[in-house]
């Protein structure tokens, strides 16, 4: 088994957040540690104001029934899913500084589930042995 | 020597709910205690047998019935 794992968040398609969710909650249930790098349209998610879930437009129509089927499973949300994970295993959640200049925020706008801004040297180093998933 | 036997009901939880249900159970059992867990999830019983080899401790017992699955799981490898 990998030593950790390294995920790369970039997109901001709603629907990009639910394999986010999951792989780090299974992984923190395997006791892998995960380090998240929360960069591109994702960081908008990680704000303390979050902007409205947006999907991707090709598959738009398929969007109330993912909702109707996720609220038929109870699934919970990727960010208790998230929120979760941080409680049970090594999680960490970090915003790439890049993005938080261009977007003007600092720390004190992130969510709380955000540990830190860190640069993208930061983050390889902490993550070598670790595999890359990208999303 | 009686065993101390720790129930979670996942009935009804999707991936990866059921598996961090038990997580959660684990977290709080001891060595000898056995985690008695039921669940609908599709994906449960390959998935505990995953959990069970990555954690080392002990699957008894992996059965399912009417669509729940039960795995019956002896907490072995806790570190004192």
């Amino acid at each position: 088994m990998t030593k950790g794992f390294a995920i790369i968040m970039y997109s901001g398609e709603a629907e990009k957040f639910i394999p986010l969710g999951v792989l780090t909650q299974t992984a923190a249930n395997l006791g892998v540690p995960v380090r998240i790098f929360v960069t591109g349209f994702a960081m908008l998610y990680f704000l303390k104001n979050k902007p409205e879930p947006r999907f991707s437009k090709e598959f738009e129509d398929f969007v109330p029934k993912i909702h109707e089927g996720m609220q038929k499973i109870k699934a919970p949300s990727w960010y208790d899913m998230l929120k979760d994970a941080k409680e049970i295993g090594d999680v960490k959640v970090y915003v790439c500084s890049l993005m938080a200049q261009v977007a003007g925020v600092s720390k004190e706008d992130m969510d709380p589930i955000v540990d830190e801004i860190v640069g993208a040297t930061y983050f390889f180093k902490e993550t070598a042995d670790y595999e890359v998933i990208f999303i | 020597m009686s065993e101390n036997i720790i129930k979670v009901d996942a009935r009804g939880m999707a991936c990866p709910g059921p598996i961090s249900a038990l997580t959660r159970a684990y977290r709080k059992a001891k060595n000898g205690d056995i985690i008695e867990i039921l669940a609908t999830d599709p994906g449960f019983k390959p998935d505990v047998q995953a959990w069970v080899e990555r954690t080392k401790n002990e699957l008894l017992e992996l059965t399912e019935e009417g669509g729940v699955i039960k795995a019956r799981i002896k907490v072995t490898a806790k570190k004192a």
